[in-house]
């Protein structure tokens, strides 16, 4: 009978570690930090832009999804309501500028200053797609504040 | 087939709207609200790309599927990888009209019900929809704004049944967006 209620016991602790293990690790898994994740791909933002508008990214490569560290000459910077966009224009289309828009972190908001149109900065953030007139990148953090 | 006759109509919208009064926006906001028996969900989105020929009527927008935040990181990665497969079917589109131009006034500031009719794509399947909605005009930008239903089931979104309860069968969504005229 004890030994019994010993397995009993075993296997309710296992139960219990491994529905906090679920609930905390697989349910309320966090979402990726970008800010600190390492770059999948480094390259410059008119290669990057490129290899989308042309559908020509190399063999193997896939940006989608994937964390990027792209460096290049930001043409504006957008506010749009609590959004701060810097923008890479390289081509005029039916929406206008088209190129890449990066959505900065609001915790790197306060480093804007530092980005300058016509002056070569470095960004990184997740790359969300080619939307047919521009390429996302999201959660953006400046590298070379 | 589909997906060439949907480009056809966003081109030629397109090119009309060059034409005439334009207003845009890149960072409309398109939310979803799945109120299902056991959970709630929602997702948010600010990087959509919406342009309103004031002119024709020509209402159009696109979004990227990736670009949708949740609030738990496994519901965002079930909502990419199993339900809408956002690596197959990248963007979700609207190719549609007002078609009650003549009762909105976009040159008099103020606040006009719209009907708006169209084409809805997303997960590679396009559906007729007709909605209500509003344009809030202002002086130095329009905002319009529609709460509409959609079906999963219609655009072939299907439901693994160990979810079932937690996803609702109809997605409520919510297009607002701030379209600022192009110079």
């Amino acid at each position: 009978m004890k030994k019994f209620k010993l397995w009993l016991l075993i296997l309710l602790a296992a139960g219990l570690l491994g529905g906090t293990y679920v609930w905390f690790f697989v349910y309320n898994k966090p979402h990726r930090n970008i800010e600190t994740a390492s770059p999948d791909y480094i390259l410059s933002a008119e290669s990057f832009y490129t290899h989308y508008s042309n559908k020509s990214t190399p063999e193997g490569e896939n940006y989608d999804g994937a964390v990027l560290q792209i460096s290049g000459i930001p043409t504006s910077i957008e506010t749009v309501d609590s959004l701060r966009i810097v923008v890479f224009a390289f081509t005029e289309g039916v929406f206008g500028d088209e190129g890449i828009r990066c959505t900065l972190l609001p915790s790197h908001h306060q480093y804007l200053k530092s980005i300058v149109p016509g002056r070569p900065v470095t960004l990184k953030g997740l790359c969300s797609g080619y939307n047919g007139t521009d390429v996302i990148l999201e959660q953006c953090s400046i590298i070379n504040e | 087939m589909k997906k060439l006759i949907l480009l056809f109509i966003i081109l030629t919208t397109a090119s009309q709207l060059t034409m005439a009064q334009r207003y845009l926006t890149k960072n409309g906001h398109i939310k979803f609200y799945s109120d299902g028996p056991l959970e709630k969900i929602e997702a948010h989105n600010n990087q959509v790309n919406a342009a309103l020929d004031t002119k024709t009527g020509g209402f159009v927008f696109k979004v990227l599927m990736k670009s949708f935040v949740f609030e738990k990181a496994l519901m965002q990665e079930h909502f990419n990888e199993n339900y809408v497969e956002s690596d197959k079917f990248p963007n979700a589109t609207f190719a549609g009209k007002v078609t009650n131009l003549q009762d909105i006034n976009f040159d008099k500031p103020g606040s006009y019900e719209a009907t708006v009719v169209g084409k809805l794509t997303i997960h590679g399947v396009t559906k007729d929809i007709s909605t209500q909605g509003s344009f809030d005009v202002k002086e130095d930008h329009v905002q319009g704004k529609s709460v509409f239903m959609i079906k999963l089931a219609d655009y072939d979104i299907s439901i693994p049944g160990a979810v079932t309860g937690k996803i609702a069968e109809e997605i409520e969504i919510t297009v607002d967006t701030k379209l600022e005229s192009l110079k």
